[in-house]
């Protein structure tokens, strides 16, 4: 390994950027801070993002890795020990004054650190540590820290850890324990789970001591105790689907039922009859609410630390397995059921090494999958979409010509058209065309007066798309006919041009896939 | 018809409320207007509106006690608008919030009510924008300087954002367009002042020591993009032209 001395803070900032940007969590999200005196910095619960990079991506923290020296060979990875790359490290007192300096002159919202293994996890996580310690206690930094949980380290050094932090992660990086094995010989799926699980219970002991109710799988919220909390959880091990030889039967039991929607119909009881009853097998959703509940006290005083307040995140890349859309899906659910995960981020993978074990992708990145990928989490999270429902075994990878709710519904044409000034808006949600905000403004306006397609348009509902499946006072826009192949077609030919341009121009709008893409944080401006 | 004069700010404003709405004449027969954005047209009567201070105090506390503060804060908002209209559009709102309550800011099918909106919308759009945006330099005596180029008059809002992120720091933001500037003393309140007061203007010319953190930054920015997902069009969707000028890393 070649390790450069005596480099300068800016040849160092250049090479641990650099070995840093395929991390794609960038958002300074999930919690708010209000300033103090003698301190520097506040946070903002919707997060804010100063720049944008050349490839549109979001720029609001100093991305940056504490060292990319590294003792593991993850065949993915640039930072991997066989690459023959220069090698370098900060020290606490460089990545310190960094922050400070960048985030008084409005650069960036703080700082996200990462780190390859240097000489051991523990020393790595003490490196870590040693940093933040600095950074909180000596220069009195109060804006936002986003930082990993080094997999293997000492709990008590990740605990310290996550007192000083907003936001930790540790990334799954390939949802199958196959693909771990495949691409990454120094990682097993259980030691990247423990941490996780660590943070997880951290989190719901932290919001225990504050009194905030704690999701609950299915029934909403409600108030439990520490002990409850852990007993409630599975195992370090458990809680991720795990899939059989052929990759895509599950094995466990608790998900064999969604899972197999395809055959047994799934306890899916959606539709406008039947809204009171819930359609899905999920939590229950709200209005402008991740369903999966929030994971972090989210507002914080200035008075104590709290653990991980703005929750944990982790990432999955994109294509550097064979694993399909459904699976990836699968896991991502059960990553915020089971594992409190505030986000998943996927990241199409990148060919920065050639090995015999990783693809060649020829095309680039695949930035569609991506994009679908980002879709279907949003419709979980915020749509109350199952993973099942979107995704199956006999349909196991996205529609690249069409959005997935589109699908859905065209799937679904038998619960269409719905009535708008009638309808839930669970119901509203899972109409193309509407998104969280629109809807919100839907439920509001209607409760004053009737509404009508030129309402509707001023609400921000894209009407190209959502009049194939509503009524206004029982009309349709347009006298269209109901037909699957039709209103494919209608749809197809916006869609279709868009999914190219995705693939192989530079005109989309990674960040905006919904009009609702910066609600997640509690800073949502809806009507009430 | 009676057109109200009324002097370009909050005030200003709020006094021509008063003003038309005391005339009696019918709300359909007066009409506001901020000094200087329209043309005179005839059969208008043109009566300019003075701004006293016991008027504005009036019109402020019916709004707070008889709608409620949202609304309050609402109005405040759109009057830093930069649209010529929005003395007007204020004025049209207020029948509307009087008239049903609290509860006007559900009814957007009002046209008053959507009109507000898309001011506030622009306001806060831009005011949002510019947190992310504005970019600080450093001078040799340590004050902390933005210059900013805003549509809207949004320097209070961002005021208000900086002076809680950066409490203990000496800094001031100067808004191009009005020729007015927020100046923050270290752990004091903030103010306002005109571009005319030499005094407190001095900051602007005062030498920065930025090259070493400009640099880095720029590099930062260039490092962090990952070259085989380019996408020129993605980053102007987010980042309009028009701010960049003022932008340290896309400068030079
Ligand atoms: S542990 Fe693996 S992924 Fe992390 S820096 Fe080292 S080689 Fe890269």
């Amino acid at each position: 390994m070649l390790i450069q001395e005596n480099l300068s803070v800016q040849e160092k900032l250049k090479i641990l950027t650099d070995a840093a940007k395929y991390d794609v969590a960038c958002t300074s999200s999930g919690v708010s801070r209000g300033g103090k005196n003698g301190y520097m910095g506040n946070a903002e619960a919707s997060g804010i993002c100063h720049s944008f990079s050349a490839d549109g991506r979001c720029i609001s923290l100093l991305k940056i890795l504490y060292t990319n020296q590294c003792i593991y060979d993850c065949k993915y990875c640039i930072n991997r020990c066989s690459n023959d790359v220069v090698r370098t490290s900060f020290t606490p007192d460089e990545v310190c004054k960094l922050t400070m300096e960048f985030y008084q002159r409005n650069y960036i919202e703080g700082l996200f650190l990462s780190s390859g293994i240097l000489y051991s996890a523990d020393y790595t996580m003490d490196q870590i540590f040693q940093t933040l310690w600095k950074l909180r206690r000596e220069l009195r930094f109060n804006g936002y820290i986003h930082v990993k949980a080094i997999p293997g380290a000492d709990p008590a050094l990740i605990e310290q850890v996550g007192y000083l932090a907003d936001r930790m992660s540790v990334n799954l990086e390939l949802p199958t324990a196959e693909g771990l094995r495949n691409l990454a010989p120094g990682k097993t799926r259980d030691k990247i789970l423990k941490p996780m699980r660590q943070i997880q219970r951290g989190i719901a002991k932290q919001m225990e001591q504050e009194g905030i109710l704690l999701p609950e799988q299915g029934k909403g919220h409600r108030m439990i105790s520490t002990g409850e909390a852990e007993g409630k959880l599975p195992s370090d091990g458990s809680g991720l689907p795990s899939f059989g030889g052929d990759g895509t039967v599950p094995n466990d039991r608790s998900r064999v039922q969604s899972l197999s929607g395809e055959r047994r119909p799934a306890p899916v009881r959606w539709g406008v009859a039947e809204e009171k009853a819930g359609y899905s097998t999920g939590p229950k959703l709200r209005l402008g609410r991740s369903r999966y509940g929030t994971y972090g006290i989210s507002r914080v005083s200035g008075k104590r630390d709290y653990f991980v307040p703005a929750g944990q995140s982790t990432q999955m890349i994109v294509g550097a397995t064979p694993e399909n859309d459904f699976q990836m899906l699968t896991v991502a659910e059960a990553l915020y059921r089971n594992f409190g995960m505030k986000r998943v981020f996927y990241s199409a993978y990148v060919s920065v090494n050639e090995d015999s074990a990783l693809p060649i992708l020829p095309g680039g990145p695949p930035l569609l999958r991506e994009h679908r990928l980002y879709q279907a989490d949003w419709l979980m999270r915020y749509y109350g979409f199952d993973a099942g429902e979107l995704l199956s075994e006999r349909q196991p990878n996205f529609n690249l010509f069409l959005d997935p709710k589109c699908d859905w519904a065209l799937r679904h044409l038998g619960q269409f058209p719905v009535e708008v000034n009638r309808a839930g808006y669970e119901t509203l949600l899972r109409v193309p065309g509407m998104g969280v905000k629109s809807v919100g403004r839907i439920v509001t306006a209607r409760k004053t007066g009737v509404l009508t397609f030129a309402d509707l348009k001023k609400m921000g509902v894209v009407l190209k798309r959502a009049q194939y499946f509503i009524t206004c006072s029982g009309k349709l826009m347009n006298p269209v006919r109901i037909d699957q192949d039709y209103i494919t077609s209608q749809l197809l030919g916006d869609e279709r041009r868009k999914a190219w341009d995705i693939q192989h121009k530079d005109s989309y709008r990674q960040l905006s896939l919904f009009d609702d893409m910066h609600l997640e944080g509690a800073g949502i401006d809806l009507p009430s | 018809m009676t057109v109200y004069v009324c002097e370009d700010s909050f005030d200003g404003i709020l006094c021509g409320v008063y003003d038309a709405w005391m005339s009696r004449k019918g709300h359909d027969h007066v009409r506001l207007e901020i000094g200087g954005t329209g043309d005179m047209e005839l059969f208008c009567e043109y009566a300019p509106v003075p701004v006293l201070p016991e008027k504005t105090e009036k019109v402020i506390s019916s709004i707070r006690r008889k709608i409620s503060e949202r609304v309050y804060k609402k109005v405040y908002t759109a009057s830093l608008s930069q649209e010529p209209g929005r003395a007007d559009i204020i004025y049209r709102f207020l029948i509307d919030g009087f008239r049903y309550g609290e509860g006007v800011l559900s009814m957007l099918h009002l046209p008053s009510v959507f009109e507000l909106f898309r001011l506030c919308r622009f306001v806060l759009n831009e005011s949002h924008l510019l947190k992310e945006f504005a970019r600080f330099s450093r001078t040799e005596e340590g004050l902390l300087v933005s210059r900013i180029g805003p549509k809207n008059d949004v320097l209070p809002m961002l005021a208000l954002h900086f002076a809680d992120r950066l409490p203990s720091e000496n800094w001031m933001i100067y808004d191009e367009n009005r020729e007015r500037a927020v100046l923050h003393p270290a752990d004091g309140e903030w103010f306002l002042v005109r571009a005319n007061d030499r005094e407190w203007m001095m900051g602007l010319d005062w030498k920065t020591d930025e090259e070493e953190y400009q640099a880095m930054w720029k590099m930062f920015c260039q490092t962090i993009a990952i070259p085989e997902r380019k996408n020129y069009v993605c980053q102007r969707n987010h980042l309009p032209l028009r701010y960049r000028p003022y932008m340290t890393e896309f400068q030079g």
